[in-house]
């Protein structure tokens, strides 16, 4: 993976153009049919929520596993390349953006069902708990340092933060929660409607699409600010050898 | 419906802001 964006257009090109529609699509079709969902007996309208509230929350998961990926890709000598590290500070960043929009969905679902914004529930806190690790990683990759110390820290903060996803993922199993189970794992008995269930789908499917378009986006605003920074050294040690040679 | 409309219309707008933001700061870098 090359850094160098020599092209200096900005950072739309006709692949993210067609994701970017496809994300817009797909988003749309979600509300249309997460909003015309029927009431249900236990929850009213509130149930309408499932078609963006858990697509949201595995979008975070997806941001948070690709930002740990492309850090094991920056620390195998083999794949080194700056790109990754870049990737991985980009795909955190749109990490905040959905995990913090699964902690605020989810507030806003919780209030008329369980009656309070917040509760400490494993599931709820771990999720909190994500946001934090994902703040902190960020707020480490903006302490000045060599690229490459800055990515070898960076790597090695996100593989071990990485490891909160899966006890997030099952807390609801291992431990006594308020929140419910895995909705696409209920028993037979307790299975989604399948209107419910195309809802969440079609939510997984829209946010996945929208935190792809966004990640590229910003994995390409990350390669321009990099390519500036390299510029200007550049003008500075050339500044510098002009005068070297008036002196 | 206040709930529900208050999930959707964030998330809508959050994004969106993000999307603009991101959008405006890779041009204004070209």
């Amino acid at each position: 993976m090359n850094t160098r964006n020599t092209g200096r257009r900005g950072t739309g090109t006709a692949v993210t153009m067609t994701l970017g529609i496809a994300a817009l699509a797909s988003l749309a079709a979600t509300y249309a049919v997460g909003l015309s969902l029927p009431r249900t007996y236990e929850q009213g309208d509130y149930s309408k929520l499932i078609a963006i509230h858990p697509g949201i929350a595995w979008a975070s998961y997806v941001a948070f596993g690709v930002t740990a990926l492309a850090s094991a890709l920056w620390l195998w000598p083999r794949t080194r390349s700056l790109a990754w590290d870049l990737l991985a500070g980009a795909s955190a960043e749109v990490g905040v953006l959905f995990t913090a929009l699964t902690l605020i969905t989810g507030s806003i679902w919780g209030r008329p069902t369980w009656g309070a914004w917040w509760v400490w529930d494993a599931r709820l806190t771990l999720s909190a708990l994500e946001l934090m690790l994902l703040l902190g990683y960020l707020a480490l990759r903006r302490v000045p340092a060599d690229s490459e110390v800055r990515a070898r820290r960076s790597a090695l903060a996100a593989l071990l933060a990485v490891l909160v996803v899966p006890v997030n993922h099952y807390a609801v199993q291992w431990w006594r929660t308020l929140h419910q189970g895995g909705s696409l794992s209920l028993t037979p008995k307790d299975a989604l409607d399948g209107k419910f269930i195309f809802a969440m789908v079609l939510g997984f499917l829209a946010m996945t699409l929208v935190y792809a378009w966004l990640t590229v986006h910003r994995f390409r605003v990350a390669q321009l600010e990099e390519d500036l920074v390299d510029d200007d050294l550049d003008a500075a040690l050339e500044a510098r050898r002009r005068e070297a040679v008036t002196a | 419906m206040t709930y529900v409309w208050a999930g959707y219309g964030i998330t809508l707008a959050v994004l969106a802001a993000y999307a603009g933001w991101v959008v405006h700061r890779g041009r204004s870098l070209k």
